[in-house]
C-alpha cells in the first residue's frame, strides 16, 4: 500500500518466474548447513578416494595380476569417489523438494510462486548450477591427485586405449595425461555424473514428497537394483546392467577398453551420458506433473 | 475483496467444504469461524491456489490467484506458523520469500521490526518460541505489503500482549482499506477483532452477517428459576405461556417469558422463589448451540461423570 516508493519501481510490470525464483531458490540452498556438509563430503570423498585406490594400486602393482592390469583404467579409477558421492548428491537433490514438504515451507512456496513449474526449474538450476561447480573442481582436483600419486609409484605414461598387449608387455603401471584423447571428457563426465543423479533424487522427491521414502527409493535403485541385476540369468542381465545408473557412470568415466566390463556390454561414453540424461529428464517430468496435480 | 462462489472441496466422499459462498470485503476484519475441522483451513488453502477445488471458485479482487503477477504484493498468508525450515535463520526465510517476488531486501527488516523480532533475525527459526515463530509468520504476510490478508487461528500461541498485539494490528490494517480474513475457532475472540462474520460448520456456510447482528438475533434469553416446589414452578410457568427445562440441582431454565412475567406469575399462585436469575448466553454459548449439528468430532462425557 505504500504505493510509489521502492517496490513498485523495483518490478514494475513482469512477474514472478524462474529470474527471481532461482535467486530465491538459490538463499534457501545456502542459508542452512546441511549444504554445505553435503558439498563437503562430495569434495572430501571424490579427492580421497581418488588419493587411497590409486595409492593401493600403485603399491601392488607389481604383485597383482595380468587381468587386473589389463582392467587398470587410471581416469576410472581418479573418479571412483563419484560412488560414495552419488549418495550425498542424491540426498541433496531429495531434500531440496522434501524437505518443504517436511517443515511446511512448500506452502509459502507454492503461494509465492503459483506457477509450479517455475518452481521445479528454479531448483534444477540452483542445485545443477551449485553441484556443477563443485563436483567438476573435485573431480579435476581427484584426477591430478590420483595421477601424481600413481607417478610416486613409478607410473609412466600411456596413450589411452593402448592394447592389452602393449601394457602387459609394457609391465608398467599406466598414467595419462590430462590432454590425451578423452580424459578430459571422462573426468569432467565423473562431475557430471553427481549432477545427473542429483536430479534423479530431486524428481524422486517430488513424487513421493517423504524424506526416508524418497532416500529408500534412490536407494534401492542404485544400489539394490544392481546387486539383485547381477543374480539374473546372463541372458536377461546384460540387458539390464549397463543401463544402470551407476553403471552408466562408470561407463561415463571410462576412457580405455570396455571389451573386460560386464563382458564388453558397458556404454560407449556418449551412450551413457544420453541416457543418465533422459532417466534425470523424465524423473524430474514425473514429478513434477505430480506435483503441479496435486494439493500442496 | 475475497470472493467464494459455490467452493467445494470432496475427498472421496467427505466434503471438507461444500457449495461455499461469501464475501470477505475491503476495510473490515471478516472473521472465519467454524469448529475444528469444518473447512476454515482447507477454504483458506483454496483462496491461496494450494488445493484445487473440487468445484466452484475463488477470487481476490475478481482474478484467481494464479493470474496474480506477484502474489505476495497482493495476498499475504499466515497457514501455519510452524512452517519454516528449523535451521534457517528468520533473515533468511523471510529474504527467500522476499526475492521470490521481487520485493527489495530492506523490506525484510521492516517487517521484522514490525512484529519485533529484529534482535533474534539471525537465530535459526527452529529455536524459536510459538510465540516468536507466530510472528515471523505474520511479518511473512505483512512482506509484500498486501491489500488481501489471510490469517488462519494467528492468536494460537501467543501470550496475553501477544494477543492484544495482533487484534490490534488486524484492526489497523483494515482501517488502511485493508481486506482481512481471519480464522478462529473461537467466537469470543471474532467478537473482540471482526465486524464481520462467515460461520461455517462441516464445510458448509452457516451464516454470514455481522458480528452484532450475529449476537442479537442468535441469543436467546434464559432465566434460571429456584423453588423447594419445582414441580408446581413448571406448572406456573406452563400456564404463564413459557417454555421450560430442568437445570442443575433442581433448578429450572425458562425461556419465552421474561424474569418478571416469571416473579409475578409465581406470586399470584403463593409460589416461594429461592432464586431467579436472567442469563446472559455468552457468545460461545451461541456458537456452539449453531454449530452443535455441525461439529465433526463430538466429545461424549465419560461413563459415571455427571449424572
Amino acid at each position: 500500500m505504500n504505493d510509489g516508493n521502492s517496490q513498485e519501481s523495483v518490478a514494475r510490470g513482469g512477474r514472478v518466474g524462474i529470474r527471481t525464483l532461482a535467486v530465491s531458490e538459490a538463499t534457501k540452498f545456502r542459508s542452512i548447513r546441511s549444504t554445505w556438509i553435503s558439498l563437503a563430503i562430495i569434495v572430501v570423498a571424490g579427492i580421497g578416494f581418488s588419493a587411497l585406490f590409486s595409492f593401493l594400486i600403485g603399491r601392488s602393482w607389481t604383485g597383482s595380476s595380468q587381468l587386473e592390469h589389463a582392467q587398470f583404467d587410471p581416469v576410472r579409477i581418479s573418479q571412483s569417489g563419484i560412488f560414495i558421492s552419488q549418495f550425498v548428491a542424491g540426498i541433496l537433490g531429495a531434500l531440496i523438494v522434501t524437505s518443504e514438504y517436511s517443515t511446511g515451507t512448500i506452502r509459502a512456496t507454492l503461494a509465492a510462486a503459483p506457477r509450479r513449474l517455475s518452481v521445479v526449474g528454479a531448483k534444477v538450476i540452483v542445485i545443477s548450477a551449485a553441484l556443477l561447480v563443485v563436483t567438476e573442481v573435485t573431480a579435476f582436483i581427484a584426477f591430478f591427485v590420483g595421477r601424481s600419486v600413481l607417478i610416486n609409484y613409478g607410473g609412466t605414461v600411456v596413450p589411452p586405449g593402448a592394447s592389452l598387449i602393449e601394457r602387459i608387455a609394457r609391465h608398467a603401471l599406466p598414467v595419462v595425461n590430462i590432454s590425451s584423447p578423452g580424459v578430459a571428457r571422462a573426468v569432467f563426465l565423473g562431475g557430471l555424473y553427481l549432477v545427473l543423479v542429483s536430479l534423479l533424487g530431486l524428481g524422486f522427491g517430488l513424487l513421493l514428497r517423504h524424506t526416508t521414502g524418497t532416500i529408500a527409493l534412490y536407494v534401492v535403485i542404485l544400489l539394490i537394483v544392481p546387486l539383485l541385476a547381477q543374480l539374473l540369468p546372463q541372458g536377461i542381465s546384460s540387458h539390464i546392467v549397463p543401463y544402470l545408473p551407476s553403471n552408466l557412470g562408470l561407463a561415463m568415466t571410462t576412457v580405455g577398453s570396455r571389451s573386460t566390463d560386464f563382458a564388453g556390454q558397458l556404454l560407449s561414453t556418449g551412450a551413457a551420458t544420453f541416457t543418465l540424461a533422459l532417466y534425470a529428464i523424465a524423473a524430474v517430468g514425473i514429478g513434477a506433473t505430480a506435483m503441479i496435480r496435486r494439493d500442496a | 475483496m475475497i470472493k467464494a462462489t459455490a467452493l467445494s472441496k470432496h475427498y472421496g466422499a467427505t466434503r471438507a467444504v461444500d457449495d461455499l459462498t461469501f464475501e470477505a470485503r475491503d476495510g473490515v476484519v471478516t472473521g472465519f469461524l467454524g469448529p475444528n475441522g469444518a473447512g476454515k483451513s482447507t477454504t483458506m488453502r483454496m483462496i491461496l491456489g494450494l488445493d484445487h477445488p473440487s468445484a466452484g471458485s475463488v477470487t481476490i479482487g475478481e482474478r484467481p490467484y494464479q493470474s496474480l503477477r506477484w502474489p505476495l504484493r497482493e495476498v499475504g498468508a499466515l497457514l501455519d506458523a510452524s512452517s519454516v525450515h528449523p535451521g534457517r535463520s528468520a533473515r533468511n526465510h523471510l529474504l527467500s520469500l522476499a526475492q521470490s517476488n521481487a520485493i527489495p531486501p530492506s523490506r525484510v527488516d521492516e517487517v521484522l521490526d514490525i512484529v519485533g523480532l529484529t534482535k533474534v533475525a539471525s537465530r535459526k527459526a527452529g529455536k524459536f518460541s510459538l510465540g516468536m515463530s507466530q510472528r515471523l509468520g505474520i511479518a511473512g504476510a505483512l512482506l509484500g505489503d498486501p491489500g488481501v490478508l489471510l490469517f488462519d487461528e494467528p492468536i494460537n500461541g501467543l501470550d496475553p500482549e501477544g494477543i492484544l498485539w495482533v487484534r490490534n494490528l488486524l484492526k489497523s490494517l483494515a482501517t488502511e482499506g485493508r481486506t482481512i480474513l481471519v480464522s478462529s475457532h473461537l467466537m469470543s475472540e471474532m467478537a473482540q477483532t471482526a465486524t464481520e462474520l462467515i460461520v461455517i460448520g462441516k464445510g458448509r456456510l452457516i451464516a454470514q452477517t455481522s458480528v452484532d447482528d450475529f449476537i442479537t438475533s442468535n441469543t436467546v434469553a434464559t432465566v434460571l428459576v429456584r423453588s423447594p416446589e419445582p414441580t408446581r414452578l413448571a406448572s406456573v410457568i406452563d400456564a404463564a405461556g413459557g417454555s421450560w427445562q430442568p437445570g442443575e440441582d433442581g433448578s429450572i431454565l425458562v425461556t419465552k417469558i421474561n424474569a418478571s412475567a416469571i416473579g409475578d406469575a409465581a406470586a399470584a399462585a403463593g409460589l416461594a422463589l429461592h432464586e431467579l436469575s436472567p442469563q446472559n448466553a455468552s457468545l460461545e454459548e451461541v456458537f456452539m448451540d449453531l454449530t452443535s449439528d455441525a461439529t465433526e468430532y463430538h466429545a461424549t462425557a465419560l461413563p459415571g461423570a455427571g449424572s
